[in-house]
C-alpha cells in the first residue's frame, strides 16, 4: 500500500527548511567571500597570469611566456635580494626565538611587578615599524647610542647603516626588538602548562636549571617554538617597512630584499609583469620553506 | 618535603636579584627607543648630540608647533582612524557572519569555499599586492578611502576564528529561539554577536593594531599627502628635509593613541595578537 | 522571511555604498563634465620651498587667468617632491592623472606617451626667446613635450668660514681639491660632501662628476648605457678616494640624514656641488657662501635642470585645449620672471636684463646656465640611477674596485635594453 502522507509532507518541510537554511548561509557568507574573491582569490591568480605578461600602465600587456622567469634568472639584483632575504631570515628567527624563550622565562613566575615587565616587553609589538625606524635610525647614526657603545667596547665606531656587512645585523636588533615580545607571550602561555610536579621531582632529583629546562620544560615548549619559527620565518621573508625607511635597500644592496625589489619594480619602475614574477617566487619561496617547516614537525611526531 | 621543593622552584634570594638585575637591564633597553624618540622631539631643532641631548632638560616644543601646523598631521590621524575603525566594522561584521554560517549553516559549496579561505592564509599579502592594486586603479580607487579599506577586509584567518569559536557554541541555544520565531538576521544581531563579544573584542584589538601601523598598502594606494595614513606620512618627513626633532614629534603623535589604546585595553591587545599571528 | 532576507542584501549593499561614499572626491579630473566651465588640475612640487607663500603665488595666478577665462576652472595642487615618480605613476594607473604637470627632462622620456606636445599652444614670439638648451632638454623627436618655467643650477658653492680658517684658495679642479682635503680633514672639516643614498639623485651628486670627466650615462643613440668607461671610472675613483681618505661624512655615503644633522649644515665642509646657495644660507649665513665655477676635470661643467609644464590629457581633448591655454599663460615671460625670483631659480628666457643684477652670487650663477646640462633625457634613467647608486655604494664602502662596480651596473642595466 502507499506510504501514509504524512511523512513525505514532513520531508518536503524538512527540504524546505534545509533549503532556506542553505540560502540563509549561503547569504551570510556572500558578503566576505565575495570581498575574498575578488582581493585574495582572484589577484592570487591574476598574479601568477600577469608574471607572464609585460603588464605595465597604460599599455596593452603582451604574453612573454616564460620571459620573466627567465629574465629572473639572469638578473644579479634578483639574486643578490634573494640572498640578502634568507640571510636575514636566517640570522633574525634564531635571536628572535632565542630572545623570546629568555625573556619568557624571565618573566615566568608570578612576583611583584612581573605585570609590568611584560607590559614593557610587549610594547614593541604594537608599536609601528615605521615609528621604530625613524628613532632607531638615529641610533644607528655615526653621531648615535650604537656606534659610541660600539666604540667604547673596542669596535670601530661608524655608522652600522652604512656599512654593507653591518646593515643586516643592525635591522636584525630592530626586527628582534619589534618582535621578541610576541614569541615571549606564546611561550608564557605554554609555560604554564608545564607540570609543576614534574619539575619539583627532578629539583628533589638533583637536576639542575639547565637539566630541567632541557628536560622538562624545553620539549613542552617545542610544539610553540616550531609555529613560532614558521611565524618568524614567514614575517622575516616578507621585511620591508625597516628597509623602505632606515635603508632603502642600502648600502650597496646589502639590505635590498625581495619585497623591496617587489615594490621597487612594481611601484616605481611599474614593470608589474616582471614585478608579479617576483611575487610568484616569492610565494614558492615560503612555500617550500613551510612545507620543510612541516616535514620537519611531521618527522618530530 | 613538597612544600620544600616548591619553595625552592623559586630563586634564592640571589637569584632574585640576578632575575631583577636582568629584567631592568631589558627594559631599560627595550624603552630607550621610546624615551629617545620623546626626549628627542622635545629638543630645539639644531643638532642633536650624543649624549648631551638625551638629558631631559632644555625641552622645547617648537618640534610639535611645526609638525602640527604644517604637515598635515591631523589630516593623516584622522585617515588613519578612517582606515583602522572602518576595517574593524566590516571585518567583524562579515567574519562573524561567514563564521556563523560556516559553523551552523549547511548550505552546497560550504566545504570548498571554506577552503578557499585557508588555502588563502599560505599566499603572502604581498604575492596579490599587484594585481589587488591594478584592480582598485582600474575602478578607480587610487586615493580614495574605499580603495585603501576595501580590499584589507578580505581577512581570512578572522574568517577561521569566527568559525571556530561560533563552532563551540552549543547548537541548542539557536534552535531554541529558532522555535521563538526570531528571523535569522534578528538572531544574529541579538544572539550570536552578543555571545561573540570576547572574540569580536581581541579579534577586533588586534585588526586595529594591524591597520594603524599598515605601511605598504596605504603607501601604494595613497598618492597624495591628503589621503595618507600616519606611518606613510612619518616615512615621508622622514626621507624629507625635515629636522629630526620634527619627524621625532610626528612619531610620537602618531603612537600616543595605540599608546593610550594599550594601556587601557592590554589584555585584549595581548589575546589579539596572540590569537591572530604576527603583526603585518 | 523572504523580506528579511533580502533586508539582510540590502544591508550588504549599503554597507558597501557607504563604504563607497567615504570615498569623498575621487579627483573629477579631466572632462569636467556637463558645466559650462572646463576643469583642469595641475601638479605642482615644492618649488617655492615656502607651502604659504607658494600657495598664494598660485592663487593669484589662476585668479588672473580665470579672469580672463571665465570657461576653465584651474586647481593646483602641490606635492611633495618625494616619490613623485610613483604618485604620478599611480595616478596615471588609476586614471586619475592631473592634466598639466611639473616635469624636469630626465623624467619626460618615460612618461612621453602620455605627454601632448605643447609647441602648438605656446605663441611663436615666446618660443623663440626661449634659450635654446631650455627648449632642447624638453624636446623629443622634435617635438617641445613641456613648456619651460624655470632653470637651475648647481654650481660649486664653497664656505667662506672655512676656507679663512684653513688658509686656503678655492679649488677648481679636481687635483685642487684632492690637495686642499688633507689639510681641512686637519682642521676638522670635511673638504666636500657626497649623497650616497639610493633615494639621492644622481643628477647632483655622480653624473656632474661623470661630465667634468668628458662621460655620459647613455651613448649617444641611447641604445645603452655608456658611464662604464674611462671617464667614470676616473669620477668614481675620485670618490672612493675622497671616501678612504675620510674626507668626506660618512653617514652620507649610504643614508640620507635629517639635514641639520650633517657636518654639511654644521659648516664643517669646504665645498659642495650638491647644495645650491638657498640650501645652505639658512645655516652658514649669507655672507659665508662663495659662488664659483663648477669643478674641472677634462670640463667645467655643472648640473642645471630645466622645470617645465607638461599636458597630460590627450590631445584633441577639450581638457588639454584649456590645458594649453592655461601653459601658455603660465610660462610667459612676465609668470615666470617672477616665479623664478620668488622660488631662487632662474629664467628659461634668454632676457635683456639679468633678474638678480643686484645679487652677485646668483648673477654669478645665472652665468653658468648656457654651460649646464641635464644630462641625456632617456625613458630609463630612473632606472639606470636605481641600478647605478648602489654600485656607486659597493664601490665607496669598499666591496668592489671602481672597475668593477661600473662594469657590473652596466651588467645589470643590460636587461633594460633587450
Amino acid at each position: 500500500m502507499t506510504p501514509s502522507d504524512e511523512p513525505s509532507r514532513a520531508r518536503t518541510a524538512q527540504r524546505v527548511l534545509a533549503r532556506r537554511e542553505a540560502r540563509i548561509g549561503l547569504l551570510f557568507v556572500l558578503p566576505a567571500f565575495i570581498v575574498f574573491l575578488a582581493f585574495r582569490f582572484g589577484p592570487a591568480i591574476a598574479s601568477m597570469a600577469l608574471a607572464f605578461t609585460d603588464y605595465t600602465i597604460g599599455a596593452t600587456p603582451n604574453w612573454l611566456g616564460l620571459e620573466n622567469f627567465r629574465r629572473m634568472l639572469d638578473d644579479p639584483v634578483f639574486w643578490s635580494a634573494l640572498k640578502v632575504t634568507v640571510m636575514f631570515t636566517v640570522m633574525t628567527v634564531p635571536v628572535s626565538l632565542a630572545m623570546s624563550v629568555g625573556m619568557a622565562l624571565l618573566v615566568r613566575r608570578a612576583f611583584r611587578g612581573v605585570g609590568l615587565f611584560r607590559s614593557i616587553f610587549f610594547l614593541p609589538v604594537v608599536t609601528s615599524l615605521v615609528l621604530a625606524a625613524t628613532v632607531f635610525t638615529w641610533i644607528f647614526s655615526s653621531n648615535g647610542p650604537w656606534s659610541s657603545l660600539m666604540g667604547r667596547l673596542g669596535l670601530p665606531e661608524e655608522t652600522w647603516l652604512g656599512n654593507p656587512n653591518l646593515v643586516l645585523p643592525a635591522l636584525v636588533v630592530v626586527a628582534v626588538w619589534s618582535r621578541f615580545g610576541y614569541g615571549m607571550l606564546i611561550l608564557l602561555a605554554r609555560l604554564q602548562d608545564v607540570p609543576r610536579e614534574l619539575e619539583e621531582a627532578a629539583l628533589t632529583d638533583g637536576a639542575n636549571a639547565w637539566q630541567r629546562f632541557r628536560y622538562i620544560v624545553f620539549p613542552q615548549l617545542r610544539p610553540a617554538l616550531f609555529f613560532l619559527a614558521v611565524i618568524e620565518t614567514t614575517a622575516s621573508f616578507q621585511v620591508f617597512d625597516l628597509v623602505y625607511v632606515m635603508t632603502g635597500g642600502g648600502p650597496a644592496r646589502a639590505s635590498y630584499t625581495l619585497v623591496y625589489e617587489l615594490y621597487e619594480q612594481g611601484f616605481r619602475y611599474f614593470n608589474l609583469g616582471y614585478a608579479s614574477a617576483i611575487g610568484v617566487a616569492l610565494f614558492v619561496m615560503t612555500l617550500v620553506v613551510a612545507l620543510i617547516q612541516r616535514w620537519v614537525i611531521g618527522r618530530d611526531r | 618535603m613538597r612544600r620544600r621543593a616548591y619553595q625552592a622552584l623559586e630563586p634564592s634570594r640571589r637569584g632574585k636579584v640576578a632575575r631583577g638585575a636582568l629584567l631592568a637591564v631589558a627594559s631599560v633597553v627595550t624603552l630607550f627607543p621610546f624615551y629617545a624618540m620623546v626626549v628627542l622631539s622635545l629638543k630645539p631643532a639644531a643638532a642633536i648630540e650624543f649624549p648631551g641631548s638625551l638629558l631631559p632638560w632644555n625641552l622645547a616644543t617648537e618640534a610639535y608647533d611645526r609638525v602640527l601646523s604644517g604637515q598635515n598631521l591631523l589630516q593623516w590621524t584622522f585617515n588613519t582612524a578612517v582606515y583602522s575603525l572602518v576595517s574593524v566594522v566590516g571585518v567583524l561584521l562579515m567574519s562573524a557572519m561567514a563564521g556563523y554560517a560556516f559553523a551552523k549553516k549547511r548550505f552546497p559549496g560550504r566545504e570548498a569555499m571554506f577552503w578557499t579561505f585557508i588555502a588563502m592564509v599560505m599566499v603572502p599579502y604581498h604575492v596579490t599586492l599587484i594585481p589587488t592594486f591594478v584592480i582598485i586603479a582600474q575602478a578607480g580607487g587610487v586615493d580614495t578611502y574605499w580603495g585603501l579599506i576595501l580590499p584589507t577586509l578580505a581577512n581570512a584567518q578572522a574568517v577561521f576564528l569566527m568559525r571556530q569559536f561560533i563552532g563551540g557554541l552549543p547548537d541548542e541555544l539557536f534552535e531554541a529561539a529558532k522555535i521563538d520565531g526570531a528571523s535569522e538576521w534578528r538572531m544574529f544581531t541579538t544572539m550570536v554577536l552578543p555571545l561573540c563579544k570576547p572574540i569580536l573584542a581581541t579579534l577586533g584589538t588586534f585588526v586595529f593594531l594591524w591597520h594603524w601601523n599598515d605601511f605598504l598598502w596605504p603607501l601604494i594606494v595613497g598618492r597624495s599627502n591628503d589621503m595618507w595614513t600616519l606611518t606613510v606620512g612619518i616615512a615621508s618627513l622622514h626621507q624629507q628635509n625635515v629636522p629630526l626633532n620634527v619627524v621625532l614629534a610626528g612619531s610620537v603623535v602618531a603612537f600616543v593613541p595605540i599608546f593610550a589604546a594599550y594601556l587601557v585595553g592590554q589584555r585584549y591587545f595581548r589575546e589579539g595578537v596572540t590569537m591572530s599571528g604576527i603583526k603585518g | 522571511m523572504r523580506r528579511r532576507t533580502t533586508r539582510l542584501g540590502a544591508l550588504t549593499v549599503v554597507s558597501g555604498l557607504l563604504l563607497a561614499a567615504c570615498g569623498g572626491d575621487d579627483a573629477a579630473t579631466g572632462d569636467g563634465g556637463s558645466g559650462d566651465t572646463q576643469e583642469i588640475t595641475m601638479w605642482m612640487y615644492p618649488v617655492i620651498f615656502d607651502e604659504a607663500d607658494h600657495s598664494a603665488f598660485w592663487d593669484e595666478q589662476v585668479a588672473a587667468f580665470e579672469a580672463d577665462n571665465p570657461d576653465i576652472a584651474v586647481k593646483v595642487e602641490i606635492y611633495p617632491w618625494a616619490n613623485r615618480d610613483e604618485a604620478l605613476g599611480t595616478a596615471l594607473a588609476g586614471g586619475t592623472a592631473p592634466d598639466v604637470v611639473y616635469l624636469i627632462p630626465d623624467q619626460i622620456p618615460q612618461y612621453a606617451h602620455t605627454l601632448a606636445p605643447v609647441d602648438e599652444y605656446l605663441d611663436d614670439t615666446a618660443l623663440a626667446a626661449y634659450r635654446p638648451n631650455a627648449v632642447e632638454s624638453v624636446s623629443m623627436d622634435g617635438q617641445l613635450l613641456g613648456a619651460p618655467i624655470l632653470m637651475s643650477i648647481n654650481p660649486l658653492v664653497c664656505n667662506k668660514a672655512a676656507f679663512d680658517d684653513v688658509g686656503a684658495d678655492y679649488p677648481e679642479s679636481w687635483d685642487d681639491l684632492l690637495a686642499l682635503a688633507p689639510s681641512f680633514k686637519d682642521a676638522g672639516y670635511d673638504v666636500t660632501n657626497y649623497w650616497g643614498s639610493v633615494d639621492a639623485t644622481l643628477n647632483t651628486s655622480f653624473y656632474p662628476l661623470l661630465w667634468q670627466a668628458g662621460g655620459d650615462v647613455f651613448t649617444d643613440d641611447g641604445s645603452a648605457v655608456a658611464f662604464n668607461s674611462p671617464a667614470g671610472v676616473a669620477a668614481l675613483s675620485l670618490l672612493v678616494e675622497l671616501a678612504d681618505g675620510g674626507y668626506v661624512e660618512r653617514d652620507l655615503l649610504t643614508t640620507i640624514p635629517a639635514f641639520e644633522q650633517t657636518n654639511t649644515a654644521k659648516g664643517q665642509i669646504g665645498c659642495t656641488w650638491q647644495q645650491v646657495p638657498a640650501d645652505l644660507e639658512p645655516f652658514w649665513g649669507e655672507e659665508n657662501i662663495v659662488v664659483l665655477p663648477p669643478l674641472r676635470q677634462r670640463e667645467s661643467i655643472a648640473y642645471g635642470t630645466v622645470g617645465a609644464l607638461s599636458i597630460m590629457a590627450d590631445p584633441g581633448d577639450a581638457a588639454a585645449d584649456a590645458a594649453g591655454r592655461w601653459v601658455s599663460y603660465v610660462s610667459s615671460e612676465a609668470v615666470t620672471s617672477e616665479y623664478v625670483v620668488a622660488s631662487g631659480y632662474f629664467s628659461p628666457y634668454a632676457l635683456d636684463d639679468s633678474l638678480y643684477a643686484d645679487d652677485t652670487r646668483y648673477a654669478e650663477m645665472e652665468t653658468h646656465l648656457d654651460a649646464a646640462t641635464a644630462g641625456t633625457p632617456h625613458e630609463h634613467a630612473r632606472q639606470v640611477m636605481g641600478l647605478l647608486a648602489p654600485e656607486i655604494q659597493a664601490a665607496l664602502t669598499g666591496q668592489k674596485t671602481p672597475e668593477a662596480a661600473l662594469a657590473d651596473a652596466e651588467n645589470a642595466a643590460a636587461n633594460l635594453f633587450d
